[in-house]
């Protein structure tokens, strides 16, 4: 009654209004329709850009690309694959370095193009007869440019790659061919046998001789730990020291008979070779055992070019790497990282959810409670060294040494436990990730309204009956989501491994189906991370290594994805078996 | 329909108590009180009285104590911190009937009913003096089992808070936590508690279905069957229809109906309709304490104080 409908304002005082109104930047709608919308487009933008680089990087590096042979004004004759086009400004040193011809041709095009000069990388590798693995061209010193049919790039076990023409097929240093056809007929036709040599030598190396070298280290250990026990010159020490001699013994006699197994297949293979002909017109030999792959790039057309990059990609998934990691495969990096992910994730959920139910159901909410919130939320602030260094003080030098006196005195001083590993790497993760699954948990623990807890109660459920069958089941997906969040955030983490773990080389995984006890979680591991940092900044052939870091990122990326979205199914599933079809 | 939404509908009450129904004892309280007093009440009335916290006695009419009582309440008192929200409260609710308590938001109702299965424990700053007894039991004491007690007590809430899970295991639930595995008993009670709240020929062919995806009027049916379940000695409904439509809460209505002899029910209500036509006994309660309590007809129709008559004929405010 008091307050009367608002009438429409009458001409005189509405036009005064609508003026004011106007003056108002805010009363529009439209400027912060515009400012945030770009704001978002500037996100997706970055986003974007960022998904693409790496994707279109990473992606290409096992393309086939075509082999060229360029001759040069100064007569030099290169042969390789073309990595990079850029401009660039010479200095006046080096034009008047090039002959005439050559100099006024890159004056000509100085000028033409506001001083610079096009020029391109070209991979002429060869490193062992050149001494370096790239040449820069300028485009205008090229006197002339061809595809060679049968110029193969070839994928070396040492030494990087080898551009050449095959000439002929040698079997013990004598020719079985002649021309290109038929010596690649013929290295195709031995290349497979003598990769499964190589195989063979590889398995012998690491599982015969290792197994040996495994159960006398072993015996050694026993015979320690007897030692340790009873002292040395004890009737019990005296018998084992025999069965341990013995046993050396044996292992030598297995040992030799391995090694010339070895060397026998070693000489097969060691007497097939190629002979090249190289871009400068010398010959060069190449031992087939040292040949990863072999590509006549310019004769093989596109299916063959795929074949050949499905091919490397494959190695690159499944094998171990080469050449400081700048070659091969990533495939203990890729299990590392998995599995210590997995492991970390098993280690922080449940002591998340705990100490999150405990905050939210058992705590009497007060002073106490809202420190210990606070101290957690800004737990998960800190920065991840600080972790790391905390990994290493606490995990490795405190835990994992106790851990050694108590159980592996007899290999003392190596530390067994005393040093990274995958599971204090893991450890340390759970961690770092700990407030982000606690924070996590205890918002889906008060999204689950009161009334479903009286509920229970009233139906003379105890407080743990409570939890497990309503409040668990119900803040489950928000759970999931926290688990979700700690997968993404640990699996990218690369400083604290650094400090507990992770290194550069190890071809050893965690897990070994062949060796007792097949779990090996002090073993320190490879991670995607700390590989992408090692190959980039780490190696000598950095401009070689620079694809395989792109390729590596967009694995690791891969990989976190398909971590998220494992979880998100498992999410969706349990929304739908709890939530029901409404709500 | 139209009767359904009496003047004495619970959002008219709150809009016309606002001091009182949330603060008791407040100083606003008198102006308030005066307003009415002006119109109907007698000067220096009972409200007044009860406002000022000064001593009375409720009124207890006797033939409402001879049956055996199933929840008896004696002296109760409580405090939410330092505010006393229940005033020596006495008196029994009988064996197989439906009780029901009337009276403004903010008066205790739902406090009083809370307490007969101890859900107050769950909130930090209650305290209590005086007692209640489950069939002789005492409720409050040391060395009560509480989990125990709210297995022999069914309760119903305002809004219906079925658990996420199936139908069947919701009915189930008081089963389950006892660790009742055996198939049989289980589909058995489900079945029998199902039809008991009215509920089983809309259901049976989808037991397994969330819970959540049921009706409103469904779900608190649904409560009513899980609550049931456990065969309680009394069965306590806080305002059981008040989330619900007409129709629905009509179906509760005649549920309660049928359930008269079976259980004794306490059952808070707001709608003074409902109250007469589903109780046999009524409590009327004003800021904390009792006021009236007697069998409903004589409560609604010759109540001795003028004050019962004026709330539940509407003319109270
Ligand atoms: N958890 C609590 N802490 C403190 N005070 C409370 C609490 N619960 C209820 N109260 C107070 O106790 C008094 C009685 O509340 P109660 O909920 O029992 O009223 P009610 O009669 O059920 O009202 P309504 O009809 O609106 O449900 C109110 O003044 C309320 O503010
Ligand atoms: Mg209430």
């Amino acid at each position: 009654m008091s307050v009367a409908p608002e009438k429409p304002p009458r001409e005189g005082k509405g036009a005064g209004r609508r003026i004011r109104r106007k003056s108002s930047l805010t009363s529009h709608g439209e400027p912060m329709v515009w400012l945030t919308g770009a704001s978002l487009a500037l996100c997706l933008v970055m986003i974007s850009g960022l998904l693409g680089l790496v994707v279109y990087q990473g992606g290409r590096t096992f393309w086939p690309q075509e082999i060229v042979q360029v001759e040069t004004l100064t007569g030099d004759v290169l042969m390789g694959q073309v990595s990079r086009v850029d401009t660039f400004t010479p200095s006046a040193d080096a034009l008047d370095a090039l002959p005439d011809e050559a100099r006024v041709r890159v004056e000509a095009d100085m000028r033409a193009n506001e001083g610079s000069v096009a020029r391109r990388m070209l991979r002429t590798e060869n490193f062992d007869l050149t001494g370096t693995h790239f040449d820069w061209i300028e485009e205008s010193v090229i006197a002339a440019e061809t595809k060679p049919e049968w110029a193969v790039v070839v994928e070396r076990t040492a030494k990087g790659r080898f551009y050449g023409v095959p000439q002929a097929f040698l079997v013990d240093g004598e020719a079985h061919t002649v021309g290109s056809a038929a010596t690649w007929g013929k290295f195709e036709e031995h290349h497979a046998r003598i990769l499964a040599r190589v195989e063979q030598i590889h398995d012998l190396e690491r599982d015969d001789l290792g197994h040996i070298n495994s159960r006398i280290e072993r015996q050694r250990l026993a015979l320690r730990e007897v030692e340790l026990a009873r002292g040395m010159e004890s009737p019990e020490w005296i018998a084992k020291e025999r069965e341990t001699r013995a046993l050396v013994e044996d292992a030598e006699r297995e040992f030799v008979t391995i090694t010339d197994e070895i060397g026998r297949l070693r000489t097969i293979n060691d007497s097939f070779a190629l002979r090249f002909e190289t871009a400068g017109g010398g010959t060069a030999i190449v031992s087939l055992a040292n040949i990863v792959r072999g590509t006549p790039v310019n004769r093989i057309g596109t299916a063959g070019k795929w074949s050949v990059y499905f091919d490397r990609w494959w190695e690159f998934l499944t094998a171990d790497p080469r050449e400081a990691n700048s070659e091969g495969g990533v495939w203990p990096a890729l299990f590392g990282t998995v599995m210590m992910t997995l492991l970390m994730t098993i280690v922080v959920v449940p002591i998340g959810v705990l100490a999150a139910l405990y905050l939210h159901e058992y705590a009497k909410q007060g002073f106490l409670v809202g420190v210990v919130r606070v101290a957690v939320n800004n737990l998960a602030g800190v920065p991840s060294i600080v972790f790391g260094v905390f990994g290493l003080g606490f995990f490795c030098y405190i835990v994992g040494a106790t851990i050694d006196d108590l159980f592996f005195g007899a290999r003392l001083p190596n530390p067994t436990f005393g040093k990274g590993g995958i599971l204090w790497a893991s450890l340390t993760l759970a961690l770092l990730t700990l407030p982000v699954v606690i924070v996590a948990t205890e918002e889906a623990l008060s999204a689950v309204p009161n009334s479903m807890r009286e509920g229970s109660y009233a139906c003379g459920a105890t407080k743990w009956q409570t939890i497990w069958r309503i409040v668990l089941p119900r803040a489950q997906p928000g759970i999931m989501t926290g688990a979700i969040l700690s997968i993404a955030r640990g699996a990218g983490e690369v400083a604290p491994l650094m400090l507990v773990g992770a290194v550069k080389l190890a071809p050893d995984l965690p897990v070994d189906l062949g060796t007792f006890p097949y779990l090996f979680p002090e073993r320190s591991f490879m991670h995607l991370g700390f590989h992408i940092y090692d190959v980039g900044f780490q190696s000598q052939n950095s401009e070689a290594a620079k694809p395989m870091v792109y390729t590596t990122t967009l694995l690791l990326i891969a990989i976190v994805v398909l971590l998220n979205f494992v979880a998100i199914a498992i999410r969706a599933r349990l929304r739908r078996r709890f939530l029901g079809a409404r709500t | 329909m139209s009767d359904l939404n009496p003047p004495t509908d619970p959002e008219r009450m709150k809009t016309q108590l606002p001091a009182r129904a949330t603060r008791p004892r407040n100083a606003d309280a008198k102006p308030a009180a005066s307003g009415a007093e002006k119109t109907r009440a007698r000067p220096g009335g009972l409200f007044e009285c009860i406002a000022e916290g000064r001593q009375f006695e409720s009124v207890v009419h006797p033939d409402a104590g001879h049956d055996e009582a199933v929840v008896e309440i004696v002296d109760f008192r409580l405090w939410y911190g330092e505010t006393q929200a229940l005033h020596d409260i006495s008196f029994s609710v009988p064996k197989g009937k439906v009780t029901a308590l009337i009276g403004p938001s903010g008066c205790g109702k739902s406090t009083l009913i809370r307490c007969v299965n101890r859900m107050n424990d769950l909130v930090d700053s209650v305290r209590v003096e005086g007692q209640m007894k489950l069939n002789g039991d005492a409720i409050y004491g040391k060395g009560v089992d509480v989990i125990e007690l709210r297995k022999r007590i069914g309760m119903v809430f305002q809004k219906p808070n079925p658990f996420p899970m199936s139908i069947f295991e919701n009915v189930v639930y008081s089963l389950r936590i006892d660790g009742v595995r055996d198939r049989h008993a289980l589909e058995e009670v489900c079945e029998s508690s199902l039809r008991g709240a009215g509920l089983w020929d809309e259901v049976k062919d989808r037991l397994k279905d969330s819970a959540l995806a049921l009706s409103g009027g469904q779900q608190q049916r649904l409560c009513i069957a899980r609550a049931i379940a456990a065969e309680p000695e009394v069965l306590l409904l806080d305002e059981p229809c008040s989330a619900l439509d007409p129709i629905a809460t009509g179906r509760i209505e005649d549920l309660i109906d049928d359930l008269k002899g079976l259980y004794s029910v306490l059952i808070v209500t707001h709608n003074m309709q409902q109250a007469s036509r589903v109780s046999d006994n009524t409590a009327f309660m004003y800021l904390g304490r009792l006021v009236e309590y007697g069998p409903t007809e004589t409560l609604f129709l010759s109540p001795s104080l003028r004050e019962t008559e004026d709330y539940v004929t509407g003319r109270f405010g």
